[in-house]
């Protein structure tokens, strides 16, 4: 399978295509090698929910190329389309030809955005993002009030002037109640194990993920340089991440020589290491790959290895796991673009979950807990849906 | 293209929601699994059966084409419309109706996915044996019209061996029932088998009654590698000629073999020049026993190396070669054409080396995959349709490929349909009054001639 490299202003080489019309190169190449044999349809949320071969990976792979082709334009139905996608890449590898297909959808996204603009139902967030610098419509200096309910909050309150590890905690677990819990476990447990850290606080501003996909990665740069020049200085040679995408973003879109971490792998080596003793915990959970951390991240076993780091918790597999496992529902601004459809692959999704027999749902992104848990209250499901670091906490408690 | 009222019409049949005709709409449907593609007028997704039927009464009254379509995987080029019309898609009839143990069947909406209703059964200790490659995406109501095969068919046959009874819309918009869900049924014309493998130009199916056999309690999965490919081929006789019926006989050769080893997938040795993946299924002792009978008899014919798997994971890990072997031969050129000419099981040595000879007279890259257990070849041929000095040489080495098989008392198609892809070959297989008859019945069922036209007749 080809990898591209995948930079800010590196994904639209253009050259011409068919002698019609100059489109994105890489993207042609992915789409030449679409053979139509239609086995995305069996791994896609949304084609799964929809039926209608528009919104299969292969519907729109296809539209991608007759537009390249200049057979079709960009029209209103186009941006409703390619906005009905979870960006999960399931397709990508479920495809036997090796296409990447979400380079392809989001190089659309891009496309559209250009001949079209920002999906309505977008704008005001991608707007607060410049004017707040974060994806809420609150002011980016109550970024840290997740410390507002730590007991004992220490006086440096985690914000120091220089640190071994930044801790990156991202928009979602920052303003969002429900999710708030993440940065204080996080908190708790590096306090624990004695890690030199510090947070961004105000200064952390969004990283710049949504924004790749609204289709307007170019947008992203004031944002990448801000939160690279407040990292600098700190003599930090790690951060860690509790976001799956943030982590991702950095990983990909910034250049920088700090280790970068998905709080899974961090919480790993403290185990390992023996700086966080683990107490027992009898419950038997299952655990959902996000598909940022997991099939687009490349980490499933960190978050593994740290549930079976303690004593006498069960993990039982969800049937499609790992990089098979299916999207909460949360990827892709779905959610705000078609708040149903996304509600709808979330009740898939907990019927999965519900199926392995566990009570407990374990995940390591901000997002999917907010997705399923949103979605478990409403239906008032019978199921405890945690962050790993929730876990981690619990069985510190019983240490 | 189709006017204004006559949209309309449909409209109202369905609600405006389920009748497509924007530009976006109709290119995606205008594609299967082949490769030529034609843009339809219309695609319209009914909700049931009786709307079905007034869509065949519009049809036939304005005499307007309608192509039926599942899940679009198939590779040959059956569900596009040819010769224009409307797309009839299945999405909304994808419900299993019943799924009756005492009888052993079950009763399905043709749009329900072969691997849905292998997982729904399967919950109730039964299994439905017909498992094309296509099986997570590809409909029941695809699957008959195409008369879908598998692995599994060595054993357990195709999908015509699982078919009891049907409900079909004729192009009139009237309603025939074929069957029902008696296991033995000796009364008139078989009707139901007629629709098997008719490729959506006799009717449109509605509901499909398939029958189901006890999923079996154990199986065994081994692989076997060979230095010689005469050796794998001799292996197969061998174990068909033995008595034993294994659930799966595939062979993978050496082109494909060192395909998959540039796509990252499984090594294999320097030598290997063919592989064998087989399976039996059953009762556990008997399994066993086959199982090292046929261990056996691969040693015996020079199999350099032989590995039976003891737990599902390593049965798994057997599997991985043949299932990464398409795709992998897929993402070589930009084209793959899978072939699917078969021969009776004896003449399989023989017709591999055929094409191996065509192979090199035409200068093609030709992997081979084969169901060796029934004789099913799949010829893999990479190229680049843009190519089209090169595919002038495909289509000779085709022609030559398809005479040899049928000369051998095979067929042009052993589970993949004619469609377009085949079309212009019939004359290979049957003579001048075997098609008039096929005509004829055509007529009989469609005498406006607005199903799937232009497809196989």
């Amino acid at each position: 399978m080809r990898n591209y490299e995948i930079r800010v202003g590196n994904l639209f080489l253009r050259e011409p295509y068919g002698g019609k019309k100059m489109i994105p190169k890489n993207i042609a190449d992915e789409f030449d090698q679409c053979i139509k044999c239609g086995l995305c349809l069996a791994t896609c949320p949304v084609g799964k929910e929809l039926f209608l071969e528009k919104f299969t990976p292969r519907g729109k792979i296809q539209l991608a190329k007759h537009y390249a082709a200049g057979d079709l334009e960009i029209s209103q139905h186009y941006r409703d389309i390619f906005a009905k996608c979870l960006l999960c890449g399931a397709c990508s590898v479920t495809c036997p030809s090796g296409v990447e297909l979400k380079e392809v959808l989001v190089g659309m996204r891009e496309e559209i955005v250009k001949k079209r603009g920002i999906h309505p139902n977008l704008e005001s967030a991608i707007k607060s993002l410049f004017v707040n610098h974060n994806i809420s419509d609150e002011e980016n200096n109550e970024r840290g009030d997740w410390r507002d309910d730590i007991n004992e909050l220490p006086d440096h309150m985690y914000e120091r002037e220089l640190a071994e590890v930044v801790y990156f905690v991202g928009c979602v677990s920052s303003f969002f109640p429900m999710v708030q819990s993440i940065p204080q476990n996080m908190a708790r447990i590096l306090e624990a194990a004695d890690v030199d850290f510090t947070i961004l606080s105000g200064e952390e501003w969004c990283c710049g993920f949504p924004l790749i996909g609204a289709g307007a990665p170019e947008k992203m740069g004031e944002l990448i340089e801000h939160n690279i020049e407040q990292v600098k200085g700190l003599g930090a040679s790690k951060m860690v991440f509790s976001c799956p995408s943030c982590y991702r973003t950095w990983k990909e879109y910034y250049k920088t020589d700090l280790e970068l971490f998905h709080s899974t792998q961090f919480i790993q080596r403290l185990i390992k290491d023996g700086d966080v003793p683990m107490g027992e915990l009898h419950q038997t959970v299952t655990y959902h790959d996000p598909c940022d951390l997991g099939r687009n991240g490349g980490i499933f076993d960190a978050p593994r290895e740290v549930l079976r780091s303690i004593p006498g918790l069960t993990l039982v597999e969800l049937e499609n796991n790992r990089a098979q496992s299916i999207c909460c529902g949360g990827g892709g601004n779905l959610e705000i673009a078609d708040p149903d459809l996304s509600a709808s692959v979330a009740r898939n999704k907990i019927e999965e979950i519900q199926r392995t027999g566990a009570k407990t749902l374990v995940t390591s992104c901000q997002q999917c807990v907010r997705t399923i848990k949103g979605k478990v209250r409403i239906e008032k499901v019978d199921l405890d849906v945690l962050d790993i670091t929730d876990v981690v906490v619990r069985a510190m408690s019983d240490a | 293209m189709i006017i204004d009222s006559i949209k309309d019409e449909f409209r109202q049949i369905v609600g405006d929601e389920w009748f497509l005709d924007t530009p976006e709409d109709l290119v995606v449907y205008s594609y299967d699994g082949f490769l030529p593609e034609f843009k339809p007028s219309g695609v319209i997704v009914p909700g049931d059966r009786d709307e079905i039927s007034k869509i065949m009464g519009v049809a036939n009254r304005e005499k307007i084409n309608i192509i039926p379509r599942g899940a679009g995987t198939n590779i040959c080029g059956s569900s596009v419309a040819r010769e224009g019309g409307i797309i009839i898609a299945f999405h909304r009839l994808n419900k299993i109706l019943e799924i009756d143990r005492e009888s052993m069947c079950a009763v399905v909406q043709p749009g329900v996915v072969n691997a849905d209703l292998q997982k729904a059964v399967a919950g109730y200790g039964l299994m439905y044996p017909p498992d094309p490659a296509s099986m997570f995406v590809s409909t029941i109501g695809g699957n008959v019209a195409l008369n879908a095969g598998g692995p599994r068919g060595v054993k357990y046959g195709v999908t015509r061996d699982y078919l009891l009874g049907l409900e079909v819309v004729l192009p009139s918009g009237e309603v025939i029932n074929t069957g029902g869900k008696a296991l033995k049924n000796a009364s008139g014309y078989d009707l139901t088998r007629l629709m098997c493998g008719s490729e959506g130009t006799l009717g449109i199916l509605t509901e499909i009654i398939i029958r189901l056999v006890p999923l079996a309690p154990a199986r065994a999965t081994l692989q076997a590698i060979y230095s010689d490919l005469d050796d794998a081929a001799t292996t197969v006789s061998a174990i068909i000629g033995s008595g034993i019926v294994p659930a799966t006989l595939e062979l993978i050769d050496r082109t494909v073999l060192d395909v998959i080893s540039d796509y990252g997938g499984a090594r294999f040795s320097k030598e290997a020049e063919a592989l064998l993946l087989i399976e039996v299924d059953g009762e556990e002792s008997l399994v066993e026993a086959q199982g090292k009978r046929i261990e056996e008899f691969c040693k015996e014919r020079g199999a350099v190396q032989v590995e039976r798997a003891s737990t599902p994971e390593e049965a798994e890990k057997l599997w991985q070669a043949r299932r990464t072997a398409f795709g992998a031969v897929a993402s070589l050129r930009p084209n793959c054409i899978v072939e699917d000419a078969t021969v009776p099981v004896k003449m399989l040595p023989a017709m591999i080396r055929k094409i191996v000879e065509i192979t090199k007279k035409y200068d093609l890259k030709i992997g081979v995959l084969a169901h060796a257990g029934d004789g099913n070849l799949h010829p893999l041929i990479m190229t680049d349709l843009r190519d089209r000095e090169e595919m002038a040489r495909i289509d000779k080495a085709m022609e030559e490929l398809y005479e040899t098989a049928i000369g051998m008392g095979g067929t042009l198609s052993g589970e993949h349909g004619i469609g377009i892809a085949k079309d212009r070959f019939m004359g290979m297989e049957f003579n001048e009054a075997s098609i008039e008859l096929m005509r004829g019945i055509k007529r009989v069922f469609d005498p406006n001639n607005i199903l799937n036209p232009g497809s196989f007749l």
